[in-house]
């Protein structure tokens, strides 16, 4: 379970993660918002990386440069994720 | 009987020291301790971040592969054949093409021949020698040309898979598919380990039946005591039967 409650828009964001990236077992209330998504935490890798980027696209509408140095920082946490989707959504 | 050692190369003898299958379409019968019918079988070995990636076949390939415990004979091949892949995702793809869709990359990654073994290879820490094949319906006899030239180069033993899956049915009239997946795993060598079935290899005479694709169901018949399996390339009769006396005769 997750220390903090989670916000509307970060079950959203983390429901998608879930959807998009087939994970067994897991709800939104597993993942820690701020906790890492990639390696520790989560544990996910760089093909996780290109599906979450697909599927904020499909989701938000949001398209990012697979080569911005900042997406790092944006896929860093699902809260960071999500501050992502609240700047930047055009759904 | 006996095994009989030939000296023709053309009709050869292998031993099958174990076998597994997967045959889902079995559930509920009566099937040997060998095979297993779950739709969906656990892959416990498999991290689950890894094995999520899996379908039901590659899962399949994956537990069974377990049970044997191949990682632990860091020297055996493992040579996977299968006609259309895992199941539907390749297929799957030129549709979301057609529709303009971008492809999941974690689909695509996947998608190619290779892909159960990749997947094998890292959650199992297996870096043995490792091949996937597509031979056009004849997948299996092309197993056995590939794993006797690893018996012949010296290997001790060669694990072949075969699996096969149903193809969309959009694609169903253009080839041959089966209505569900399956697998089968025969782990074979040169001289017999205990228990080891004789595979042994006759010429097909013109009064044999039609040679039919070599599937895991038919297989798995065969080598539960029913019928010859006749071989395309090259033209064989394959029997199987129990080895009653490894001991050299006198």
């Amino acid at each position: 379970m997750a220390d903090t409650p989670l916000t509307e828009l970060e079950r959203d964001v983390a429901n998608m993660i879930i959807e998009a990236l087939e994970l067994e077992d897991i709800t939104a209330d597993d993942i820690e918002p701020e906790a890492p998504l990639f390696g520790e935490g989560l544990g996910l890798d760089s093909i996780d990386a290109l599906e979450l980027g697909l599927a904020l696209q499909k989701r938000y509408g949001i398209r990012l440069d697979s080569d911005a140095e900042e997406n790092r920082e944006h896929f860093a946490s699902l809260r960071q994720l999500s501050a992502l989707v609240a700047e930047r959504r055009s759904d | 009987m006996d095994c009989l050692p030939h000296a023709d190369t053309a009709l050869p003898t292998l031993y099958l020291n174990r076998w597994r299958a997967w045959l889902p379409e079995r559930a509920g019968e009566d099937v040997p301790a060998c095979v297993i019918t779950d739709e969906k079988p656990p892959a416990p070995s498999v991290p689950a971040l890894l094995r999520r990636r899996l379908t039901p076949l590659g899962r399949a390939v994956c537990t069974l592969l377990g049970e044997m415990s191949a990682h632990e004979r860091t020297t055996m091949p493992i040579l996977h054949a299968s006609r259309h892949g895992d199941g539907h995702r390749p297929l799957d793809m030129l549709d979301t093409l057609f529709e303009g869709e971008p492809l999941s990359p974690a689909r695509f990654g996947l998608s190619v021949h290779n892909a159960v073994l990749g997947v094998y290879s890292i959650a199992f820490d297996n870096h043995a020698s490792m091949a996937a094949l597509a031979a056009a319906g004849e997948e299996f006899e092309a197993l056995l040309s590939e794993a006797r030239g690893y018996l012949a180069e010296g290997c001790d033993s060669v694990m072949l898979i075969l699996t096969d899956s149903p193809v969309p049915e959009r694609y169903r009239i253009q080839t041959q598919a089966p209505q569900h997946p399956s697998a089968i795993l025969m782990e074979l060598s040169l001289s017999p380990a205990p228990d080891a079935v004789c595979l042994q290899a006759r010429a097909a005479d013109t009064t044999d039946e039609p040679a039919q694709t070599i599937t895991p169901p038919l297989l798995t018949d065969w080598l539960m005591g029913g019928s010859d399996l006749i071989a395309r390339t090259p033209v064989l009769r394959w029997q199987a039967f129990e080895v009653m006396d490894t001991t050299p005769a006198g």
